[in-house]
């Protein structure tokens, strides 16, 4: 014996209302299909519609306005059970609050009832017009408004994918036709049209003078859910450094990097960082780049140390590596006096007591550069081998390219 | 320098830390909208969560994560001011319903859009009143690596204990700077599990244990007991009642839950020096150039005691008590206006609490030295 799904509580809604109308279509509905109370979860939304839950006896929760199709949407992935009927209920005010989330679940086509309980206006605040009003209801209301149509949420929801919409104008018994739209797989969107007394249409042959008319469209389209899938650890698919290399470096020391996007500026701090642990450094990196990243400057700042670093800023550096105009622009003010400045032999560089050029760009190609003033610092400081960043190359995907930059 | 075999040592960032660890705390699902600074977080999760959906807004992606949790798959999502801003309504009705899960935000400049990649610690304020009526709502806040493993395991812990979603406070430079790090200095964790109601008695959803405040967990859907969830006031049923006694004892009952329920979660970090009379305090990103400039005032035979605070809210007792101890406190932070020296001093000055403040760039060992050797 199924348990019913109408409680005992009264129906709080004014006499007339089109809620009651619903809320009786739907119970009548849901026994046609003869689902368990416990089977079904009813998502409700704020509104006079919302008051919903507690006359019935299924699952029940109760939302935010305008949220009921992103939260059953929720509900119904994270159950994954197609013997489980999830059913949200909103009004037009909701409808139009949280478009985007009714959008969203008709494109996705996952497996749920959204009910619209379309009266055309917000009767809980006291009767204001809604993006549903249909324009010869304003006209009563609001009528330097009338003229603008509302929207079909019918036929949004159906571009938008849904693979079944249902207009019903709510008089009398249609539960035969909330039944169909509750046994569809996917999303079904069913918009009621309906009364309401005290702000409303409060006469039945008006309503369906005024409607926009039934329809019923459907779309073919695969429904959507999600399998949780157990995938690896991340820590599972991180190299680690083997300190094999011997470092001189007493201190911090900090190294700015410079050039532009796409030519390897990232990649080579990376492999300096890399070449540093070998060498049983500490040691940090992080990379600055415009938000659009595939032109302008990209800059990268490293810093190596024998003790545990903390602070990972940098005022002025003690090294500038810089290749490129878009980065000589960029760094220019941090250089500081007694940073050791290693710089492309092209780039107009201001005067300064420890500035080494040579033709970077020239001899390695605007993609080498970086690193090939990399390698070129390594061998003129003793901070770290440059045996140490070739074997962090070796390991790289295109070591055979880049190894040649380090020579 | 010999690499000793069982050397794990690696470059990486907080971001990867912070999901790896959220996984193998429990969570399943992780739902958000792309925002710098938190995109790396984004992208892990893409690799590392049972279940990932990228959402169309951060509304959404809040509300998604309210459905999974509601039938007992916990979630995370991570996003930055912006879309926080977008989440609050979501996340009071999260904090009503009483739905677990971890919100992880990344702090940046602001107001408002700000700049993007620009880090700063300009949230802490609005955390503190996020939650309308000013009801606690936990917040964690790693200071370094080991934190970033340590306070996202105890924050799902938390959520599922609690039953309440938690927020996990970050910032730009802690999760998206590499750093070289010893991976054995982790510890393995247990996976947390979400207890679900067993008594056979009648469920009634919101009828909370007697000891924890936090009522039993039984999912949406289940074929034994029905489930009654609700974000507008509501009693031990489920069912919304307008300031009835029973419903205001529930809106009650989660202030007491949470101020009580993370007793167990205290978590900070002190080194007290002997005979030293001035405390910096901190949080997130500015507790490296707290430590940092600790050790060379030390070293000019200047004293300091520290203090990282990583649960920062609500507030834990003993951490006034610390404070009361020292004659000068200095408090750091990368925003204008010293948000958590208001949170633990309110607004009236006081001639012995200062403020070390910056935007636009992180503070360095150099300002607090210079301030802490000038007064
Ligand atoms: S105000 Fe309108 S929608 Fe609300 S209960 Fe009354 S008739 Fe129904
Ligand atoms: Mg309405």
């Amino acid at each position: 014996m199924v348990q019913e799904l109408r409680t005992e509580t009264k129906i709080p809604y004014c006499p007339g209302c089109g809620h009651t109308v619903a809320t009786n279509n739907m119970v009548k509905a849901l026994g046609k299909l003869n689902i368990a109370p416990n089977d079904i979860i009813l998502v409700s939304d704020i509104g006079c519609c919302g008051l919903v839950d507690p006359l019935l006896s299924c699952h029940t929760i109760h939302g935010l306005h305008g949220r009921a199709a992103a939260l059953a949407m929720g509900v119904t992935l994270g159950l994954n059970n197609k013997t489980k009927k999830v059913i949200a209920v909103q009004g037009d005010g909701g409808a139009t609050i949280g478009l985007q989330n009714l959008l969203e679940v008709a494109r996705q086509n996952v497996n749920m009832t959204l009910i619209v309980q379309n009266n055309m206006v917000y009767g809980m605040t006291g009767g204001q017009i809604s993006g549903l009003s249909q324009e010869e209801f304003k006209e009563t209301i609001l009528p330097e408004l009338s003229s603008i149509p509302p929207f079909d949420i019918c036929l949004l929801a159906h571009v938008a994918g849904a693979s079944f919409v249902r207009r019903i104008i709510g008089r009398g018994d249609y539960s035969e036709a909330l039944a169909e739209a509750f046994a569809h797989k996917g999303f079904s969107l069913v918009e009621i049209v309906g009364m309401c007394i005290p702000y409303g249409i409060d006469d039945i042959r008006e309503l369906t003078k005024i409607s926009a008319q039934e329809l019923t469209l459907e779309n073919d389209k695969s429904v959507f859910s999600v399998t949780p899938e157990n995938k690896s650890s991340l820590f599972k698919s991180i190299k680690y450094i083997e300190k094999k290399y011997k470092s001189n470096l007493k201190g911090k020391m900090s190294v700015l990097i410079a050039g532009s996007a796409g030519e390897g500026v990232q990649l080579a701090a990376d492999l300096l960082t890399q070449a540093g642990v070998a060498s049983g450094l500490y040691a940090t990196k992080k990379g600055e780049y415009p938000i659009t990243v595939g032109t302008g400057f990209s800059v990268s700042e490293v810093i190596l140390s024998d003790k545990e670093i903390l602070f990972t800023g940098i005022d002025k550096p003690d090294v500038v590596i810089v290749v490129s105009e878009d980065g000589l622009r960029k760094i220019s003010k941090n250089i500081g006096e007694d940073s050791l400045v290693i710089a492309d032999h092209t780039l107009q560089m201001p005067i300064h007591n420890k500035l080494f050029t040579s033709e970077f760009r020239k001899a390695a190609g605007k993609k080498g550069a970086v690193l090939s003033a990399v390698s070129y610092w390594l061998k003129m400081s003793d901070v770290i081998p440059i045996d140490a960043l070739r074997n962090a190359v070796s390991k790289h995907k295109h070591a055979k390219d880049l190894m040649t930059l380090t020579e | 320098m010999e690499s000793k075999l069982e050397d794990r040592i690696t470059l990486l960032d907080g971001s990867r830390i912070i999901i790896e660890s959220a996984v193998a705390a429990g969570a399943e699902v992780f739902t958000g909208y792309p925002i710098t600074p938190a995109n790396l977080l984004y992208a892990y999760a893409g690799k590392r969560f049972p279940v990932f959906l990228p959402a169309p807004d951060e509304i959404t992606a809040l509300q998604w994560l309210c459905g999974f949790s509601s039938v007992g798959k916990v979630g995370v999502t991570a996003t930055s001011f912006p879309g926080f801003a977008l989440m609050l309504e979501t996340l009071n009705m999260a904090y009503l319903m009483e739905l677990p899960m971890v919100i992880i935000l990344a702090q940046r400049l602001g107001p408002s859009t700000g700049s993007a990649t620009a880090g700063a610690q300009g949230d802490l304020l609005l955390l503190r009143g996020c939650i309308s009526g000013g009801y606690p709502i936990p917040v964690f806040c790693p200071a370094d690596f080991k934190d970033c493993q340590e306070l996202t395991h105890q924050a799902v812990k938390a959520a599922i204990q609690m039953r309440t979603p938690v927020i996990l406070l970050t910032s730009k430079e802690m999760i998206m700077t590499n750093r070289s790090f010893d991976l054995n200095e982790f510890e393995e964790k247990e996976k947390v599990s979400l207890k679900y109601f067993e008594n056979g008695k009648p469920y009634k959803p919101y009828l909370a244990d007697e000891d924890t405040m936090v009522p039993p967990f039984l999912p949406l859907g289940n074929n034994q007991h029905q489930v009654r969830i609700n974000s507008s006031t509501h009693d031990v049923n489920g069912f919304i009642q307008k300031a009835t006694k029973e419903a205001l004892d529930n809106t009650k009952r989660l202030k007491v839950k949470i101020e009580e329920g993370m007793k167990e979660f205290n978590f900070y970090s002190l080194n007290e020096i002997d005979e030293a009379r001035i405390l910096l305090v901190s949080y997130d990103i500015s507790s490296d150039a707290v430590l940092e400039a600790a050790k060379v005032l030390k070293t000019r035979n200047v004293l300091v005691s520290t203090l990282i605070l990583k649960t920062i809210l609500p507030v834990p007792e003993n951490i006034l008590s610390i404070l009361e101890y020292y004659e000068k406190v200095f408090i750091v932070e990368e925003n204008l206006s010293g948000l958590l020296r208001e949170i633990l001093f309110g607004i009236q000055s006081q001639s012995n609490i200062y403020g070390i403040n910056k935007i636009g760039e992180m503070i360095s060992p150099e300002d607090i030295i210079a301030e802490v050797s000038s007064n």
